[in-house]
């Protein structure tokens, strides 16, 4: 118990060294990045570390007789939390968001400190003191906070009322609903339906197992299986269609999705919304290869209105491209990053 | 933070042993054994193992090959439509080095350490301005080594880098040499060898990359352009650090191998390098008070602010950009993208960014954009459509690879049509509910359409109605009557184009076509560019995202009384608190 304690408190102090140094900008705050995109799986299961290790380092200091009162505890932790959303998160969130995370955070923490009487007491005591002012420190305290509160209230007030110009926070769904069917250079494709027609074996028949056997790799790198290479010259079915995705892929998408199917193309720094990072596992990875069809088809204009058509710089695909190449492209994309399509059943 | 930190180790050991080579080496920049300052012979370094070659192809037929294709020679099915074209292996000839021109780059499978392995740092910070992406956190430091083990043994094929015969590797010892400290006397120096030293030739007078910038070609017969000082985030030497003088000078001591770009290191001491590299790093954009703009770490470039803040001027709105009021006026980066959503696409866009100012009194709003286009263009005759025209068939490349024509081989050889701008500004932008807008290209339809400003080269400034993509615009009544350019100037590399237009209301204006600027409100706002060299015409031209023109409102009176009331509030509430506790205390309930 105590060898656990003390490793929890270990990870503890680690963590709040390495939150230290991207506070004072000497870590960036890009430097841990377990998970691609790593948001929001990795900063959840960080913060879990992170109790963890104030777990342990709150029993270690009570076993070393060196406790911490609750009432900075509870403070400490909430300024902990404040501190990592604002210099962990990349890419930054705005402050109103941060500002509605650190309100729910403030809550959790009174519901923690005030969780049965004796520690709710506890908890208050400090204040209580300061209030009655009993000793010299405490009434040095009292008077100092008697003249700063309200010239900080007023301040922060001024401030507020300042006119400024901040972006304005626009909140664009990602994976707006799909139609339930879509036309497409004259041809109607139900997205329930329909199929990728290049997903087949070398005889030539929709093969969902054979193809997901041919994908690259998980794993850092994200490689082809050593006995799949597209480029090979006697391949047929599957890896042939990939290859040729691959090259439509290179002449036509890179520019914005990136080399690395992540989003980070040539020209993707000049647009808002960003382009969408394949290799993320909230992407496609999450979603049917007939809804890829449609959106690749129609683009940015043909989105509904909660995905922001006005904004997106995506290409209606059909009018660059014919419908097999549009599929192969789509093949490419699962084959390039290791994700199966999601299916209906 | 390793690297800067063997880095600056590397500078104190070393910092005494400098001064002692350049005092020996005195006023003649080559050393006694015949190499030039700063340099060192090296040693080869040995063969990749095969297991790294192997595991090397796995790597490369994964990501590598779709632009640099199977034998490596820079012919992938990407290649075509990049410009700067992919790296052809084949002729082992690289850019980015810290040998000696003509030499081999460093490469040691087994030492990815900074500053001794070239290729490892290109791989790993890729190449900013090419479509060549850093790898780092992509590929593991192991998968980057095999694929580099693959490409200079396989894929290298007219040279040979462990053939002691013909290779020789003299290497700059950047490490044991330490910075100049980039002060006015050193940067002043820096300026005047710039010129002395020819730079300016092909770099321009101002460091805009627009001198020689229409005959150079690299080693293959692509034509290339000298890099532009004001953008250091495109370097491609700048390994992910833009501001880092370090950088410079060693693209400066090295040169570029397979361009134009020779190597300085036998006609200038290092000393007088420093000084260079200082001068051409202070060109580079820097905020007001001279601080390096903050680059985002997922783009590498400067970060962007989506808002374009305009100030109140009382009175007429200066023209001249050396007025206190526009000097003062906050400065704003917007990015530019090529056009690719709708035909004729642009993958090759030359315009990356402008730098946006406004200012407005109570009756126009004035925007000053600037950027830079190494060529004024300026169409010669009569342009075959009208101004209003939108589907304007300017050919798209093909891209076949290897095909005569690509937009690579063909870059110079447009017809030249006229350099132009444009703000597109959202009419009845009050009637959408926030966020939606009309659309970012040229409107969504009659009921939602934009208000396009548009200024050419020839000299011309139109106002028009878009109502679509693929709707030619429609003329405005007399808008262009209130217009007026302020200026239009290309100097050095550089557009200065100042437009000013009403800010709008009902009784003169019609708002079904114009825009209302209102003070204190998001007025959505796109901007387009088209470089005339480059053949960019109709819908092929640069585009930004959308920004915000935001008019400064005056401070109102309320911001001054409210805190105070607040304060005195508060003082009341810390009064009520105190008394109630020492009231309980005292056993008395209220």
């Amino acid at each position: 118990m105590k060898a656990l304690m003390s490793l929890g408190a270990l990870i503890g102090v680690a963590g709040l060294l390495l939150l230290g140094g991207m506070v004072l900008d000497v870590v960036p705050s890009t430097y841990i990045r377990l998970v691609e995109g790593y948001m929001p799986i990795q900063m959840l299961l960080e913060v879990a570390c992170y109790v963890i290790g104030f777990t342990g380092l709150s029993y270690t200091l009570n076993a070393m007789g060196m406790a911490i009162p609750r009432f900075w505890q509870g403070i400490g932790f909430w300024v902990f939390f404040l501190l990592y959303l604002k210099y962990r998160m990349y890419p930054p969130i705005p402050f109103s968001v941060r500002a509605m995370y650190g309100t729910v955070s403030l809550v959790a923490v009174f519901m923690w400190v005030s969780a049965s009487e004796e520690d709710w007491q506890k908890f208050k005591q400090p204040i209580m003191n300061v209030l009655d002012a009993q000793t010299g420190g405490n009434r040095l305290l009292r008077y100092l906070y008697l003249v700063l509160l309200p010239i900080l209230i007023g301040g922060f007030s001024f401030n507020a009322m300042m006119p400024k110009s901040e972006e304005p926070i626009e909140l664009r769904t990602v994976h707006p609903a799909p139609p339930a069917s879509t036309k497409v250079h004259g041809k109607t494709y139900t997205l329930q339906t329909s199929q990728n027609p290049y997903r087949v074996n070398p005889e030539g028949k929709f093969d969902q197992e054979f193809t997901n056997a041919n994908i690259v790799e998980q794993g850092m790198g994200r490689l082809m299986k050593p006995n799949a290479n597209p480029w090979d010259d006697k391949n047929q079915g599957y890896l042939k269609y990939v290859r040729e995705g691959g090259e439509i892929f290179f002449q036509n998408c890179h520019f914005c999705h990136g080399d690395n199917l992540n989003g980070r193309g040539l020209h993707a720094f000049a647009f808002n919304p960003i382009p969408a990072n394949f290799t993320d596992p909230g992407t496609i990875a999450q979603l049917q290869e007939t809804f890829i069809f449609w959106r690749v088809s129609k683009g940015g204009i043909g989105l509904p209105n909660e995905g922001f058509p006005w904004a997106s710089v995506m290409p209606p695909w059909e009018q660059h491209l014919t419908v097999d190449e549009i599929w192969k492209v789509v093949l490419f994309e699962y084959w390039h990053t290791g994700y199966y399509p999601r299916t209906w059943d | 933070m390793m690297d800067s930190i063997t880095q600056k180790a590397g500078i104190i050991a070393a910092a005494a042993f400098g001064v002692v080579l350049v005092s020996s080496a005195g006023y003649s920049s080559v050393s006694a054994q015949g190499l030039p300052e700063g340099f060192k012979k090296g040693d080869l370094s040995p063969e990749p193992s095969a297991e790294m070659i192997e595991a090397g192809k796995r790597v490369y037929f994964t990501k590598c090959v779709w632009c640099h294709g199977v034998d490596g020679a820079g012919d992938g099915p990407g290649a075509d439509r990049l410009w700067p074209r992919p790296r052809n292996f084949n002729q082992g000839t690289f850019k980015i080095r810290h040998t000696a021109s003509g030499e081999l780059p460093l490469f040691d499978a087994k030492k990815p350490i900074a500053g001794q392995n070239d290729l490892f740092e290109t791989v790993t910070h890729g190449l900013p301005g090419s479509a060549m992406p850093p790898w780092e956190g992509i590929l593991s430091e192991e998968q980057r080594l095999q694929v580099l083990s693959f490409v200079t043994t396989q894929l290298v094929k007219d040279r040979k880098f462990t053939d002691k015969q013909s290779e020789t590797q003299t290497i700059l010892q950047l490490a044991d040499l330490k910075p100049k400290p980039a002060t006015d006397e050193s940067k002043k120096r820096g300026g005047e060898l710039i010129v002395e030293k020819k730079c300016v030739e092909c770099h321009g007078m101002e460091g805009r990359g627009d001198g020689n910038a229409f005959n150079l070609k690299d080693d293959w017969g692509f034509s290339i352009q000298p890099a532009n000082w004001h953008k250091c985030w495109n370097f491609r030497g700048s390994r992910q650090d833009p501001y880092n003088v370090a950088n410079i000078f060693r693209t400066f001591s090295t040169g570029v191998n397979g361009t134009p770009m020779p190597s300085f290191a036998d006609n200038t001491t290092v000393d007088e390098r420093w000084d260079i590299a200082n001068f051409v790093s202070s060109l580079c954009e820097r905020d007001t008070l001279g601080n390096p703009l903050p680059i985002d770490p997922l783009t590498d470039k400067p970060k962007i602010n989506f808002v374009i803040p305009s100030d109140l001027v009382e009175g007429e709105i200066p023209a001249d950009i050396e007025h206190e009021a526009w000097q003062k006026a906050p400065k704003r980066i917007v990015a530019m993208g090529g056009q690719i959503t709708h035909k004729p696409r642009n993958f090759v866009n030359r315009i990356d960014d402008i730098w946006v100012r406004s200012l407005y009194n109570d009756k126009y709003i004035v925007y000053l954009l600037e950027w830079d286009d190494r060529t004024k263009s300026v169409a010669e005759g009569k342009l075959p459509w009208a101004p209003t025209q939108v589907n304007i068939d300017v050919k798209e490349q093909d891209p076949k690879t290897g095909e005569e024509g690509s937009i690579a081989a063909k870059q110079n050889n447009y017809t030249v049509y006229n350099d132009a701008i444009a703000i597109e500004t959202a009419v009845k932008w009050k009637e959408l509910p926030a966020p939606i807008k009309p659309r970012y290209l040229f409107g969504t339809n009659d009921q939602f359409p934009v208000d396009i400003v548009k200024w050419e080269a020839d000299g011309s400034l139109r106002a028009f109605k878009g109502t679509g993509w693929d709707k030619d615009f429609e003329e405005r009544d007399n808008y262009e009557e209130a217009m007026k350019l302020v200026k239009s100037e290309w100097k050095n590399g550089r557009w200065y184009v100042m437009i000013q237009r009403p800010v709008g209301n009902k009784k003169d204006q019609d708002y079904d076509e114009d825009t209302f600027f209102e003070v204190g409100q998001y007025i959505p706002t796109v901007f387009f560019a088209w470089d005339g060299h480059n053949g960019d015409a109709g819908r092929k031209m640069a585009v930004s995202a959308f920004y915000y023109t935001f008019m400064n409102p005056p401070v109102p009176q309320e911001t001054y009384i409210y805190p105070v009331v607040i304060a005195v509030g508060v003082v009341l509430l810390e009064g009520w608190v105190l008394t109630r506790r020492a009231n309980r205390k005292k056993g008395k309930t209220l």
